[in-house]
């Protein structure tokens, strides 16, 4: 029989910091369910609550780095590599650069508690070149910030976190099994999740050659260049005749569009 | 953007498949900044 809740005071450090590590490398696994148990085990005096919050922190800010740097190092094209493995479906490009553009480095402060942007949020700082100093400060409080908040819950309710461990516990290695089969679920559930998403986007595009052949034709679409500032600041190169449309734009300037043309919207 | 457009009445909205870089891959002509220095450096 195992003592989960002994294993983890034993190696809950080690574990934290490898979780929030992998789940920040922008791997669909979630990181605060470890660290709201250690929360709780600190509370109890298991572990010892700054190191473990300096675990938490420190495996935030490496993989942050690591993002910032890549970023930084191939600009866009980092971007979208970004957005293929943040396997969220909210986790849309737009919504993060418009985020970043409105908060700039402060966006890294809050940046953890928006599904998506955590991986985003280092990337764009170093696409756009933000200064190497002053991130690794806003990161760092952001990251010291979100690993309070998830240690804090876990030790504010660390008394029922404690019932649950103990039932946990009673199973034995059965517990292993339904905590293995748990996380498999939300990892299936990230998939199915972001393979739907990707299939809607697919199904309703129109492919460059369908494009250009519309364009020669009788009825050419109206060409809608929809890149935030920030993607036309990387890159500001435009398809012929394109109008540009900001996404905060859309309602003040909806008559200028035409309702009776089709439209084609491209970003970066 | 897509859905928002969709939402006010605009129902013939189709986005581009790859973007912009799929347009610039298929050899396609860009107006814009990068075009204009290549000109330059052309003269």
């Amino acid at each position: 029989m195992i003592d989960l809740g002994e294993q983890l005071a034993k190696h809950g450090l080690a574990f934290a910091f490898s979780n929030v590590l992998v789940e920040q490398a922008g791997l669909p696994v979630p990181a605060v369910p470890v660290l709201v148990v250690g929360g709780a085990l600190a509370a109890d005096g298991k572990l010892p609550p700054w190191a473990l919050l300096g675990a938490a922190t420190g495996a935030a800010v490496i993989a942050d780095s690591l993002w910032y740097t890549l970023g930084r190092w191939q600009g866009a094209r980092m971007l979208k590599t970004v957005c293929k493995i943040a396997v969220s479906p909210d986790s849309c490009v737009r919504r993060m650069e418009g985020l970043y553009e409105r908060f700039g480095l402060r966006s890294l402060l809050f940046c953890k508690f928006v599904p998506g942007f955590s991986t985003m949020a280092p990337t764009l700082a170093g696409a756009l070149r933000a200064p190497r100093w002053r991130f690794q400060i806003f990161d760092a409080l952001g990251a010291a910030l979100w690993a309070v908040s998830a240690i804090g819950t876990g030790a504010l309710f660390h008394s029922a976190l404690d019932r649950v461990l103990a039932v946990l516990d009673g199973m034995g290695s059965l517990a292993l099994v339904v905590l293995g089969a748990a996380l498999a679920a939300y990892v299936a559930w990230r998939f199915v999740q972001r393979w739907r998403f990707l299939r809607e986007l697919r199904m309703a595009r129109i492919s460059v050659a369908d494009l250009t052949a519309r364009l020669a034709g009788a009825e050419p679409p109206l060409i809608v260049d929809v890149r935030t500032p920030g993607a036309i600041r990387l890159d500001s190169r435009r398809i012929p005749g394109a109008m540009h449309l900001g996404f905060d734009e859309i309602e003040q300037r909806m008559a200028e569009l035409p309702r009776a043309r089709e439209l084609i919207l491209y970003c970066t | 953007m897509a859905q928002k457009l969709r939402q006010n009445g605009f129902t013939r909205i189709r986005p581009l498949l790859g973007g912009l870089d799929a347009w610039i891959e298929a050899g396609l002509p860009v107006e814009g900044e990068d075009e204009a220095a290549a000109a330059a450096a052309q003269a």
